[in-house]
């Protein structure tokens, strides 16, 4: 495990971080030192490919191609005795007594104490104060898009099951904080912290978050305590690198002043650097809370309740409308709190100036005091049933029709993808030996992004191996990268067309918002029934996510492509064509890049929600060590896929690493 | 200013660490066992139910939820989770009950009497639990062959699909089920492979696609289900359960064995002897019961307290004598 995390040292933030998007690589990279034919890495990449395939073609037995199965049951036998012992000194051992047992209750009252508030509130009285709250902080706008998510959850039926999950967000976003921003504050504060954290907080980013369910349940029980921690752990990192990040890109001219005048390193931090940071750190608070929200159906499955047990019973019926209803209130939830943060961290210029009126606020204040005290005194519960709308019928017939209509096509379309792309890639991994794979790794890693890569990519393959989780990482990797490809060839046309046309621009920014905060159980279900029970419904799935953060790279990065270089194209007499192909793509590199590298995290994200529909492999591995109580597996099944995490994050990076 | 600040902030320092010191002292004189973290919140009369991912479940406690809120003014606490975790959460003391149990003997043996003592046996629900391998009824017409063992072995090449490759396919099940499966196909020498559906929603989908279009399958399932209304199925005929043949997981000579469902109580829970709990105990009913309210809630969108509340408007003279006299 120590290994594990020490391989992730040096790396640059994975997924979706302003700080990936700042230390994106720029220039040429160096190429001294390596033989002719690696100077194109495109050739290399090809001759590698047809060093395994011809290696899968022979007819090697098991024991050549497998990895010695020796270590990984050890592996799994180790962490399956630990599990044991903890089930069965939960009420003796002192780390428990004295130490997890009281975190757990004292998280489990917090959460408890906020939903009994809210329900106390009553639905007008959260209304109230929500929207003045809202007004105040963040503006009109954003109290708008409050009023907007609040109609949602009561006519979907489903307002307290908001309250429930609110209450979970707000304790665990607490919890996240708590612990983010000192951290954050430490890491900016010295460069030996950051690089001590940054591979802890890599890892907490490509874990995936159903591989620590169990070890939560088991230090924390079933329920709320579990539910907030492992939640706040998954929200944690954005916190602490932005933070750091704020910190750091404080103007040091201000920093000096400050000195100079005699202030003390604390009086500099708290006068100058947090005050100058705000609107960055704000950032981080909104994301954590983005992420939390994302939380939500997976922590369901531990007994958080909620809308993500809305979306599970409608899963468990085949109920696709019932689940995009309750999808619908997580998404109005996810942008409520983001336009309410982003308008706190964008300053106190949001606030309406009739609020700024003393006795105006008062007597804002005192109207929101009366309407809760009112719908207290009348016990005004349950949203009136009047004001319900029932969309999940509806919902269910044009599924059903739709996937009358082009069932067949996409279903051939599947069958296909299985036959003739997943089928042969996975049989090259698989069929190879297990060294060739390790070692074509390797020299990818050298020729496209140096030797600290080459080495950092084989020892996480290796390490793949001996946790005995070979074979079905294979089995994930080539998912993995056919998704990637598809991924990558759509998003690459979509955003091209997307930074040629504004109309198209401002017709999908809402879409890829909402493609970006729709829970992915939501579509699951419709991905099944168009495509079979399989590898492709979660090659789907994995597409919908990873889609929206591609597209808008492409976008950007075209679009960032100076106006002046553009025109000294045209004038040269460039083809539309060949203005994109040797000036646009060119000068966008760099977002290209970054798109690579964010696609392959959010669709390695996505291995263990793509197991929920027939992905199997290594996400099935640690869906069923969560449902079967089988640690060992479940946890090497999820440190597997960081391993592939870190693999893959390091071949796509570019030279920065290295540089 | 920075003076003032500390002359202010002197005793409140001081004050600041006498507190945390009683705190640590509080804390370590009194110790915190798994039993104390109970997330229920409510009040300590609340009942809390576990509520395991299927309908036929989701249907029974959504009838004693009924009948406890209405016949004796008991707040229950629903709680959604899985079925492992679910026998952790009546161990520390998180859950009360768990309404139908399919199996689980290593579970039993691990935190029943004979293990943490935190859980006791509840009888039987009166539900009969079949699991087994099933196919649709339109197979069996066409081949009658179909409907035992020897004649699937014989035909497995009807179910191939893509994601089997030369094998026919056999549809697991949600990843939280009992199973037996790779141990039937080994012992039985049957040309399958096991194709992970991975949830129980993707499964059943996949099932009503397929008999939809009238193509094959071959899948695990499980009775009382509410899909029996719209999917008519037989079960493969396999050799009967018997003692010690599924001991082995790779190896299995026999059919799934047939589950009188039970009820998990919290010892504790059952210790108190509440008119609750002695209605959860009484409670006792058939698989046409379960289903009609399944039925209700799956096929019908009704909301599942809605679907309880009807059944037991229609069904008096059933749950009536579930009533503990005193209550």
């Amino acid at each position: 495990m120590s290994t594990d995390t020490d391989t992730a040292r040096g790396s640059a933030a994975p997924a979706g971080t302003a700080a990936a998007a700042a230390s994106a690589p720029a220039g040429r990279p160096r190429r001294a030192g390596l033989p002719a034919w690696a100077r194109r890495p495109w050739i290399a990449a090809v001759l590698v490919a047809a060093v395994l395939v011809a290696a899968a073609l022979l007819p090697l037995p098991q024991s050549v191609t497998a990895f010695p199965s020796g270590p990984g049951a050890r592996v799994d036998g180790v962490l399956n005795d630990v599990y044991d012992w903890a089930v069965a000194n939960r009420d003796s051992s002192p780390v428990f007594i004295y130490g997890f047992n009281y975190l757990s209750v004292l998280l489990g009252s917090a959460v408890v104490w906020i939903e009994t508030l809210l329900q106390a509130l009553t639905w007008p009285g959260v209304m109230v104060l929500g929207l003045l709250a809202s007004w105040r902080a963040a503006g009109r706008r954003a109290m708008l898009v409050v009023l907007a998510a609040f109609a949602v959850f009561g006519v979907t039926g489903l307002w307290d099951a908001a309250m429930t999950t609110l209450a979970l967000i707000t304790a665990s976003v607490a919890l996240a904080l708590i612990v983010g921003l000192p951290l954050g504050i430490a890491s900016g504060r010295s460069d030996r912290v950051e690089r001590a954290l940054r591979p802890v907080l890599d890892f907490m980013q490509v874990m995936p978050a159903f591989a620590y369910l169990m070890p939560m349940l088991l230090l924390f029980g079933i329920g709320n305590p579990a539910a907030a921690v492992a939640t706040a752990v998954y929200a944690l990192p954005p916190s602490v690198r932005i933070t750091s990040m704020a910190l750091r890109s404080v103007d040091g001219g201000a920093v000096e002043a400050a000195a100079s005048l005699g202030s003390t390193g604390l009086q500099t931090l708290l006068k100058v650097r947090l005050p100058m940071a705000k609107r960055t750190i704000m950032l981080g608070v909104n994301q954590t809370i983005m992420l939390g929200v994302s939380m939500v159906v997976i922590a369901s499955v531990i007994g958080a309740g909620g809308l993500g047990d809305a979306i599970y019973q409608s899963l468990s019926k085949v109920d696709v409308g019932g689940a995009l209803e309750a999808g619908l209130a997580i998404v109005m939830l996810a942008i409520a709190m983001d336009r309410v943060t982003a308008g706190v961290g964008a300053g106190s210029d949001g606030a309406p100036t009739a609020l700024r009126s003393p006795w105006l606020r008062a007597g804002a204040y005192v109207l929101a005091a009366a309407a809760v005290a009112g719908a207290a005194a009348l016990r005004i519960d349950d949203w009136p049933q009047q004001l319900r709308l029932y969309t999940a019928g509806p919902v269910n017939r044009f599924n059903d029709a739709f996937a009358d209509a082009v069932g067949g096509v996409t279903t051939a379309i599947g069958d296909g993808t299985v036959v003739w792309v997943l089928d042969p890639l996975r049989a090259v991994l698989t069929q190879s030996p297990w060294w060739l794979v390790v070692l074509a790794a390797a020299v990818l890693g050298r020729v496209f992004s140096g030797r600290r890569a080459a080495a950092t990519g084989a020892v996480a393959l290796t390490l793949v191996g001996l946790m005995g989780r070979w074979g079905n990482a294979m089995d994930t990797l080539s998912q993995v990268l056919v998704a990637a490809v598809a991924v990558l060839a759509l998003g690459m046309a979509i955003g091209i067309a997307m930074s040629r046309s504004d109309t198209l621009a401002a017709f999908l920014r809402p879409v890829l918002d909402a493609m970006q905060t729709l829970p992915p159980f939501v579509y699951l279900i419709p991905a099944v029934v168009l495509f079979s029970v399989g590898r492709v419904p979660a090659l789907v799935a994995a597409l919908v996510f990873a889609l929206p953060p591609v597209i808008r790279l492409v976008n950007d990065g075209i679009r960032g492509v100076p106006q002046n270089t553009v025109e000294a194209a045209s004038v040269m007499g460039s083809t539309s064509g060949q203005l994109l192909a040797k000036v646009e793509l060119p000068l966008a590199r760099s977002s290209l890049l970054l798109a690579v590298n964010q696609a392959i995290m959010l669709i390695l994200s996505m291995v263990v929600i793509g197991a929920l529909v027939g992905g199997g492999a290594l996400g099935y591995g640690v869906v069923f060590g969560l449902k079967q109580n089988e640690f060992g597996l479940g946890l090497t099944s999820g440190l597997a896929i960081v391993c592939l995490g870190i693999l893959l994050d390091r071949l796509t990076q570019g030279r920065k690493t290295d540089a | 200013m920075h003076k003032t600040l500390t002359r202010f902030a002197g005793p409140a320092l001081l004050k600041g660490a006498a507190v945390a010191a009683g705190l640590t002292l509080a804390t370590t004189s009194c110790a915190a066992t798994s039993g104390d973290v109970s997330s229920g919140g409510s009040g300590d009369d609340t009942v809390r139910i576990a509520v395991n991912g299927w309908v036929g479940y989701e249907a029974s406690a959504a009838v004693l939820t009924h009948l406890l809120e209405n016949e004796l003014d008991v707040d229950v606490e629903q709680k959604q989770i899985d079925e492992q975790p679910s026998w952790q959460g009546l161990n520390d003391g998180d859950l009360d009950m768990i309404v139908e149990n399919w199996g689980h003997e290593d579970l039993m043996a691990q935190y029943g009497p004979d293990g943490n003592d935190s859980v006791v046996d509840g009888g039987s629900t009166g539900n009969i639990g079949t699991l087994g391998w099933y196919l649709p009824q339109y197979m069996v017409d066409e081949h009658p062959e179909l409907a035992t063992w020897e004649g699937v072995k014989e035909n497995t090449d009807l179910f191939q699909t893509p994601e089997s490759g030369d094998k026919g396919e056999f549809l697991a099940a949600d990843p939280a089920f009992v199973t037996q499966d790779q141990g039937m196909i080994n012992h039985f020498d049957m040309d399958l492979k096991i194709v992970h559906a991975g949830s129980e929603a993707a499964q059943i989908s996949e099932m009503r696609k397929r008999y939809e279009r009238e193509e094959p399958f071959l899948s695990y399932f499980y009775e009382p289900q509410w899909l029996h209304n719209h999917i008519d199925m037989a079960k493969v005929e396999f050799p009967e359960h018997t003692e010690g043949c599924a001991d082995d997981e790779d190896d299995v000579s026999c059919d799934y064995p047939e589950y009188d469902l039970n009820k998990i109580f919290r010892t504790g829970f059952a210790e108190d002897d509440s008119p609750a709990y002695r209605m959860l105990e009484n409670w006792n009913w058939s698989n046409a019961d379960q289903d009609a309210v399944a039925t209700l809630i799956a096929d019908e969108g009704m909301s599942s307290e809605k679907a309880a509340a009807t059944w037991a408007e229609e069904n008096t003279d059933v749950w009536q004598e579930w009533i503990p006299a005193d209550a």
